[in-house]
């Protein structure tokens, strides 16, 4: 690694801190974040004044979520190697869980949460049991099927408001003196922060234990997982699912602070910037997503007074980062750290595993 | 639901369903050829389609001043025009694939990227390019004018079958036909095969990566303007989200065929169209999309590697 | 502000000691000048119709700006890409921009729709020039803008039965068919046209839903066919229903071809072809602009916009009388939000035309904004009266 890399730098950092300096680092940005609703007002962070619309708006949508969202999708495509074009339709299951729940019965934005995450859970489980034994381009497509068809599906049914949507969502109700309406973004994004260290959290922890490491061995090389005795096919839904439930999770926040949510919001484009967010930043690397989903989801908003060519430059961006930094901004730490030898093994176990597979496919 | 009309309009919607489904087969082998040699989705590939749209639209415009208010021309000037539209839409279409190969593949390739790097810069270079045409054409849909007069070239019983869409049908096998002859039964055809099957094995046999990858684009970027063409001839409209559409359901063709497998590509694209047709007229338009797709998901759980298709690993193009 | 100020203030101690120069003061808007916001599409596929309005909205700041007024109106444009989720974003930063007086917008019923939270916790006071939807101002509606909400064209309500009567005019034994584009306007107005049309006596034969930007519609025409209608009413955009008739005309469909304000865009006709939307029969809450503004207004519109003339622009007319209302409460001296609520909820405005009209307690227009019929001729779309 003559090159320089922010993540290798990033962690030897990190590695070189004793505890105390660990926590005293983690309160600080955890601070930071707290108070970014309040960027725009200090002459220093002015520029981060978002044009025409509300800063503490867009810090919740787009950029909270898609930070949420990315997260999520991250624990699919990153961390177990399944491509997922069809992301947002775990986003419209949470959003519309809320919706229809929150205005039809008394139960409140943290009673449906859980209901929210699991409905879109289950979904993730009834898309995943046929799609995930699919390879690759072929699961590309049924996801991206499956989420036109949630759209189209909410389109095509008057009981959820068809076209039009639902509106009338109720806010969720105080919480320990916190108000939240549309006047409190502040405190929408206060949630959305401690959604996103949870998923951290979670992230950090599934990665070093069993699901991680099936995940991995699923991502590298799915023949010598089955080879060693990883149960893929389980190990699989499982990421779909903990992806889908955190999903519905920033789906049913979406809802509660939208108020009013239509099926137009959920369509593919989403899914799509979503997993820009993701490659962008940095497959793979949890800090790498938040930074790729951060800058994605605020620069079109933040360059809303080029308003007819944004979308544009957007797509340039785009272009040019990948073209640049082709692992993304904030790289995964290669793990592939064999010797020679290791890779010469590695190497003679695929090489057998085809020969046994082409003999079983020409014998029978 | 209404099942009568499948009976009573079976000619027009098999007719119809031809005709889609042709364009369907042009754009999904410009999936196919791609995918065979790089095993990458181009995500750009809709908006290849689109530019080529708009090739045949500013052609009949244009240079040859065809508007609203015009007839449809006759005689040598109306296969003067065809042929023009025709190869503006193919070479606009062409050289754009090369060009999105060129910046959003090449260099990621060569680095030995992630494929994941390769999709993001191709769908970076597709929200660019049908953003760029919407600020050009202010948002607003273009009329690709009505060159040819649509008359019935026979017609029983009240059923015709239209000169656009016999023109498309039978402009759709020639072209398709003559990719596949070329993949099969030409030098280059060979090379991209052989780098189909194996790139390391190919480069080692002294073929020049660059320049097969380049073809199979350029060759993918013709026939997709080619289904362009047709497109503006059978549908007379077009704008900067045409390719939307056409790329995700000319995708879903490619796979149903069995992605990387040109034959496939045929078969898929023929069984979408007229799949398309009878489902919207039996079902409702609004519900076509989902039977699509809980049709491919049986397909797919029936026949992992598509209708037609071959284990993935095994054959390419 | 104050609130905020001092939660703020709370975190800041807490959190970090000192990260920069913290700004408490917010600049009051003077009131030798106001600024009245602007939300439409501007960008994307329903971009016509916001760009179309903004010309109205021009040419009467224009003509304000001409007397030299001593308070100095500004306008502000927000892009909300006709999408709920990024409407209630401007929306909500507009609220916020304590500069904005009020809004004119936005085009269509969704972003409306989406906006209403930020403009009631706003106190912002809302002129729609073409949200019809017939529910934003509905007093029985849970979802209607009241009381901040208002709009200067006629609702959907009205247009849905003028578009039945108009479509079946003169046809014997009509026989309908109904084509809506799944859009929120598209499929809205349907229902509300199947009433009129049965007292009429008409029988609906077939009913369909094409998604808008469906690239074929051979199978639906192929349907319409099969059904025998002699008359197709669509409800959609104008786009869409080009096609839609091109792929009629294709399938030898030879009856009434009928649709609404969405198609009401010369636009229409040139994605037709002259030929093929020929006879289509449009109903429109828009006014023609070049028909009714008296020509001293006209030359102020080429003026402001720099266009010959309003020809083939929806709706400039209300984005204009919208606008107007505003002015005549600005130039009475309402210069803060409160008053300006006040004043377009009780005030009687003066339209292009010289009309007088004010707004009812839900915010329609109480004289009734008129439907009006039109006619595909010669590849214009030409009026013959109202509907």
């Amino acid at each position: 690694m003559a090159r320089f890399n922010l993540r290798d730098k990033g962690a030897e950092i990190w590695e070189g801190w004793n505890r105390p300096k660990r926590v005293a680092f983690a309160v600080f940005a955890i601070a930071v974040a707290t108070v970014l609703p309040y960027a725009n007002k200090f002459t220093l962070t002015s520029f981060l004044q978002t044009p025409i619309t509300s800063f503490q708006a867009v810090l919740v949508y787009p950029v909270g979520m898609f930070i949420l969202m990315a997260l999520g999708l991250n624990i699919v495509v990153g961390k177990s190697g399944l491509l997922d074009l069809g992301y947002v339709a775990f986003f419209a299951i949470g959003a519309y869980t809320e919706a229809v729940i929150g205005s039809h019965t008394h139960l409140n934005t943290w009673e449906i949460m859980p209901i929210g995450m699991g409905f879109s859970m289950l979904a993730g489980v009834l898309l995943g049991l046929p799609a995930l034994r699919l390879r690759g381009d072929y699961l590309a497509i049924i996801t991206l099927g499956f989420g036109e068809i949630v759209r189209i599906l909410a389109i095509n049914t008057p009981s959820i408001g068809g076209p039009n949507g639902v509106a009338n969502i109720p806010n969720p109700p105080n919480f320990f003196g916190i108000q939240f309406d549309l006047l409190h973004q502040d405190h929408f994004f206060w949630i959305v922060i401690v959604l996103i260290l949870l998923v951290v959290w979670m992230v950090r922890r599934l990665t070093v234990r069993r699901p991680g490491r099936a995940w991995e061995a699923i991502r590298q090389d799915e023949d010598v997982a089955i080879l060693m005795g990883v149960p893929i096919l389980r190990y699989k839904i499982w990421s779909f699912s903990i992806g889908a439930a955190v999903g519905g999770a920033a789906g049913v926040i979406f809802a509660s602070q939208q108020l009013f949510i239509a099926p137009q919001s959920f369509d593919y484009n989403v899914s799509v910037l979503i997993l820009s967010c993701v490659v962008f930043g940095g497959i793979g690397n949890i800090w790498g997503v938040i930074l790729g989903a951060s800058i994605l989801s605020y620069l079109p908003e933040r360059i809303r007074f080029i308003s007819n060519a944004r979308e544009f430059v957007f797509g340039v961006v785009l272009v040019l980062t990948m073209n640049l930094r082709s692992d993304g901004l904030l790289p995964r730490k290669k793990r592939e750290h064999l010797s020679e030898s290791e890779k010469q093994a590695l190497k003679e176990t695929r090489a057998a595993l085809k020969a046994e597979k082409k003999a079983a496919r020409t014998g029978a | 639901m209404n099942f009568s009309v499948l009976i009573s309009q079976f000619f027009p919607l098999l007719i119809n369903g031809l005709a889609l489904g042709f364009i369907y087969v042009l754009v999904s082998v410009g999936y196919t050829m791609v995918y065979g040699v790089l095993r990458l989705i181009n995500f750009a590939n809709s908006e290849i389609f689109m530019l080529g749209t708009f090739a045949t639209y500013l052609v009949s415009t244009r240079i040859f001043k065809f508007d609203q208010n015009s007839h449809p021309a006759h005689g040598g000037k109306l296969f003067l025009i065809i042929i023009c539209c025709l190869v503006a839409s193919m070479l606009t279409s062409g050289v754009v694939a090369m060009f999105v190969e060129l910046i959003a593949y090449r260099r990621l390739r060569t680095k030995g990227a992630s494929r994941l790097g390769s999709l993001i810069s191709a769908i970076g270079t597709s929200i660019a390019l049908s953003e760029g045409v919407r600020i050009l054409t202010h948002s607003i849909p273009v009329r690709a004018p009505r060159v040819l007069n649509k008359f019935n070239v026979f017609e029983i019983h009240g059923v015709g079958l239209r000169i656009d869409q016999l023109l498309t049908i039978l402009a759709g096998l020639i072209f398709f036909f003559a990719v596949d002859r070329f993949v099969n039964k030409t030098r280059l055809g060979a090379a991209i095969r052989a780098v189909s099957m194996s790139e390391e094995n190919s480069r080692l046999m002294g073929i020049n990566l660059n320049r097969v990858i380049t073809l199979t684009f350029l060759i993918g970027g013709l026939v997709t303007g080619a289904a362009a063409f047709m497109y503006d001839t059978t549908y007379e409209q077009t704008a900067y989200y045409a390719g939307f559409n056409i790329g995700i359901a000319a995708f879903t063709a490619a796979v149903l065929g069995g992605i990387g497998n040109l034959r496939g590509a045929f078969y898929g694209g023929m069984a979408l169209g007229l799949a398309e047709q009878f489902f919207s007229a039996a079902f409702g338009a609004q519900w076509k999309e989902i039977i699509v797709f809980l049709v491919l998901v049986l397909i797919l759980l029936l026949r992992p590697n598509g209708l037609f298709g071959e284990a993935v690993q095994q054959t390419r193009v | 502000m104050n609130k905020t100020t001092k939660k703020l203030l709370g975190v800041v101690a807490v959190a970090t000691l000192a990260i920069g120069a913290f700004v408490a003061t917010n600049a009051q808007a003077a009131a030798t000048q106001v600024t009245l916001a602007f939300q439409s599409p501007l960008t994307g596929g329903e971009a016509g119709l916001g760009q179309d309005e903004l010309l109205g909205v021009k040419t009467a700041l224009y003509e304000y700006n001409q007397t030299n007024p001593k308070i100095k109106v500004n306008l502000v444009t927000g892009d909300d890409q006709a999408t709920a989720s990024i409407a209630s974003g401007v929306a909500l930063g507009f609220a916020q921009n304590s500069a904005v007086i009020g809004v004119i917008g936005s085009c269509c019923s969704g972003a409306t729709q989406a906006s209403f939270g930020a403009y009631k916790a706003g106190h912002l006071t809302i002129i729609s020039p073409s949200a019809t939807r017939a529910d934003l101002t509905s007093p029985k509606a849970s979802t209607n803008g009241f009381p901040f909400f208002h709009r200067v064209a006629a609702t959907d309500a009205v247009q849905g039965p003028a578009l039945a009567r108009y479509s079946t005019k003169d046809v014997s034994s009509p026989k309908v068919y109904l084509i809506d584009d799944a859009t929120p306007y598209g499929a809205g107005l349907k229902p509300l046209t199947t009433p009129t049309l049965k007292t009429l006596g008409a029988s609906i034969v077939g009913q369909d839903t094409v998604p808008q930007h469906t690239i074929d519609y051979s199978s639906t025409a192929s349907k319409v066919v099969a059904s025998g209608a002699n008359v197709v009413i669509y409800f959609g955009y104008y786009e869409d229903a080009a096609k839609l008739k091109v792929a009629l005309d294709l399938a030898k469909y030879k009856g009434v071809y009928a649709s609404g304000d969405g198609t009401d865009d010369l636009g229409y006709i040139t994605d037709a072809g002259t030929a093929d939307a020929e006879g289509t029969r449009i109903t429109s809450q828009s006014v023609p602009f070049e028909l009714t503004a008296p020509a001293a207004v006209q030359k102020d519109f080429t003026a402001a916009t720099g266009l010959k003339s309003a020809a083939g622009h929806a709706y400039v007319t209300q984005a204009y009388n919208a606008t107007n209302a505003y002015l005549q409460c600005i130039k009475g001296g309402a210069t803060t939000r409160p008053a300006i609520q006040s004043c377009i909820a009780s005030g009687t405005f003066t339209d292009v035309a010289g009309n007088k009209f004010n707004f009812t307690r839900y915010g329609d227009i109480a004289q009734g904004a008129p439907v009006g019929a039109y006619l595909v001729k010669n590849g214009d779309i030409i009026p013959v009266g109202n509907a």
